[in-house]
């Protein structure tokens, strides 16, 4: 078994995003009343504040030193998305709470490329969504969590190897509880390494079973499993950021990290989404908020980038951007690839959805659609817009222009006859179109193909009922 | 043996008039005539041609045969800013695949939006409609390097005006309207020569 621990030190720090980056000094607090410093910036540190000082001594040395409380709600949120991206490697993902995740990655080692290359990618992987962390391979979950608590990273080969690794240990470092420890104190024991020389029955008699269970799990002589963490049905993400933005070009770099984590959570999940839902918060007016659609499942973040910053290009903010959150739209899994004896060739025939995607980021969803042809003997009705790639095939009527103006435009008459720059020759055929009175658009007319002078050919109506007027409601190309 | 097979053995003998020595690999236009007097065999695959006729919805009678065809290929038949709405009911009665029709209405972004749509060779042909902006030499350069790039085939509408600007377009057609049809002159076609007045008769109805 193969269990790789990923241990977050700094997440109580992370979860405040102005902390990493403050130029001022800042400290984590241990509890909710922040009695003591959990954890503290590299302003801070350089000061001389360290973790486990008692908030007095740490404001007498840095009287700037802002404390802030610990937010476990968030850490634990933060816990999870991370949880959710790291799917990608396993499907067998633990929290391991408050700090860090365990993963089970026996079956994952081959795909990756080995041991080593495993361990580099989740570690670049979660540096890269911003996180500070120690990673360790180990043959048991128990000993994996423990050493990377401990800030030993890198590969345990063995169970001899986790033996003497962990033996090195303080006693402290296997999170028994206090009364175990002040007795394993009072006793002498402080290394793991005295502890594992006594015989376990005579330990079991003095600290009972569950100490020896632990340790037994530990060291992988029994098993530990571990519940697997499910992945949320909906992915919600929100971001606050450490200053406000004023520009909207300005926000892709904080959207980026957001849609890495979807979509790390969407390769977990071997699904994709088709609409992105974005809510930039203001200070004091109400967010704003916008839409991102392509015509396929994407899971692609270069693609969804891509298309934010042609939508962020467009944007108009009506105030400083505080915080970003991304919801995902219906969550859909992908079909399966094709599979094809010459996929090229079949790519290379299927008509590119991205293309008809850039269109509508830049000019808006409404300025790219299909042409339906509907059954209809009123020209108005005869046709509407759909979606591109939509239309089924109608059968349409030859007899009809290739132009239809969007309202009749009335036409002057003079000597009885219509007239457009010129007298129309109206030709000898007449075709009359009525009624409609089934869904309020009546109309009476008669129509002629006419011809100008010059030529041109345009379809023609008069009214039957009413002024009797003539119109022109359409073009022959 | 009669003069003209012997000059017709000889491949390396260049004769003026004579298509390339491929096959022709145009879009047939539909219209026999012309494509006859075309050095494609039709328009030109994979670049720009420009249709200059004084009403902009004028020219769409003499692109649609060949839009009709390569609407039953897999990729989008794209149009750009056209003056109105096209019909669609007439459209599909002369064998256009509505499913392949895709329209694009720009507020004054024509020429992005046409040369995303030539470049990404996802698009069989893209018609442009230029409204009433002038177009630049170097907008027009862009569109037939994108129309290359792509594979796609350019169809660009411009008014009368243009007549007598240069363009770096493979092929430009003029169009004017005669009592019987159409009347299309050749301006200009890349390997061959201005052909004068030629009469089309009025297809579709």
């Amino acid at each position: 078994m193969h269990w790789l621990a990923i241990y977050l030190p700094a997440l109580p720090l992370e979860v405040y995003p102005e902390a990493l980056a403050s130029p001022l000094p800042l400290a984590v607090g241990q509890d909710p009343r922040g009695e003591r410093v959990l954890l503290c910036n590299a302003v801070a540190e350089g000061r001389g504040v360290r973790a486990g000082l008692a908030a007095g001594a740490a404001l007498a040395l840095v009287a700037d030193l802002r404390i802030l409380p610990r937010r476990p709600e968030a850490e634990q949120a933060a816990l999870e998305r991370l949880a959710a991206w790291c799917i990608r490697f396993t499907p067998q993902v633990s929290l391991a709470p408050p700090r860090a995740l365990v993963l089970d990655v026996a079956a994952s080692l081959r795909l990756f490329g080995g041991a080593e290359a495993l361990l580099t990618s989740v570690g670049a992987g979660v540096a890269g969504l911003g996180y500070e962390r120690t990673c360790c391979l180990a043959p048991t979950p128990g000993g994996a969590l423990t050493l990377a608590g401990q800030g030993h990273g890198g590969i345990i080969a063995g169970r001899a190897a986790l033996r003497s690794a962990l033996a090195a240990l303080p006693v402290t470092a296997l999170g028994f509880d206090r009364r175990a420890h002040d007795d394993l104190a009072a006793m002498g024991l402080r290394r793991v390494a005295d502890l594992l020389r006594l015989p376990r029955d005579g330990l079991a008699q003095r600290f009972g079973q569950g100490l020896v269970a632990k340790l037994c799990r530990l060291l992988g002589d029994e098993p530990d499993p571990r519940p697997a963490f499910v992945p949320p049905a909906h992915y919600a993400g929100e971001l606050e950021l450490p200053a406000e933005v004023p520009e909207a070009g300005a926000l892709v770099f904080a959207c980026r990290r957001l849609i890495e984590e979807l979509c790390g959570y969407l390769l977990g999940l071997q699904a994709g989404v088709r609409r992105l839902e974005w809510r930039l918060g203001h200070a004091d007016l109400p967010h704003t908020a916008f839409t991102l659609g392509t015509s396929t499942e994407g899971r692609d973040p270069g693609a969804w980038l891509a298309h934010l910053r042609e939508r962020l290009g467009r944007l108009i903010l009506p105030a400083p951007v505080r915080t970003v959150a991304l919801t995902a739209g219906e969550v859909r899994p992908l079909p399966p690839g094709p599979l094809d004896l010459f996929p090229e060739l079949a790519a290379a025939l299927a008509p590119d959805p991205g293309l008809l995607d850039r269109l509508r980021s830049r000019l808006g969803e409404e300025a790219v659609r299909g042409l339906q042809a509907l059954p209809d003997h009123r020209p108005e009705r005869a046709w509407r817009w759909c979606l591109p790639g939509e239309a089924c095939s109608g059968r349409g009527r030859a007899d009809r222009p290739l132009w239809l103006l969007p309202e009749p435009q009335p036409l002057e008459v003079r000597g009885q006859r219509p007239w457009y720059a010129g007298p129309l020759d109206l030709g000898g055929e007449r075709e009359r179109i009525e009624t409609g009175w089934w869904d309020g658009f009546e109309v009476a007319r008669d129509y002629f193909i006419a011809t100008t002078g010059s030529g041109e050919r345009l379809w023609v109506y008069r009214e039957c009922h009413g002024r009797r007027g003539w119109f022109l409601h359409g073009l022959f190309g | 043996m009669s003069l003209e097979q012997l000059l017709a053995g000889r491949p390396d003998l260049w004769r003026g008039r004579a298509a390339p020595a491929a096959a022709p690999t145009g879009v047939p236009t539909g219209y026999p005539a012309l494509d006859a007097v075309l050095s494609w065999g039709g328009w030109p695959p994979a670049s720009l041609s420009e249709v200059l006729d004084a009403r902009p919805e004028g020219a769409l009678g003499l692109v649609l045969p060949a839009l009709v065809r390569l609407s039953h290929g897999p990729r989008w038949l794209l149009l750009v800013d056209p003056p109105l709405p096209p019909f669609a009911p007439a459209l599909a009665a002369r064998g256009l695949d509505l499913a392949r029709l895709v329209v694009v209405t720009t507020s004054g972004e024509t020429a992005w939006a046409a040369e995303q749509g030539l470049r990404s060779g996802a698009c069989s042909a893209v018609a442009i409609w230029g409204g009433e902006a002038p177009w630049r030499g170097a907008a027009l350069r862009r569109l037939q390097l994108a129309a290359q790039t792509g594979g796609a085939l350019g169809l660009l509408f411009r008014g009368e005006a243009a007549f007598r600007d240069p363009s770096p377009a493979a092929l430009r057609l003029r169009v004017q309207r005669g009592a019987t049809g159409l009347e299309v002159s050749i301006l200009k076609q890349r390997g061959g020569r201005p052909v004068g007045v030629l009469r089309l008769p009025r297809s579709g109805s």
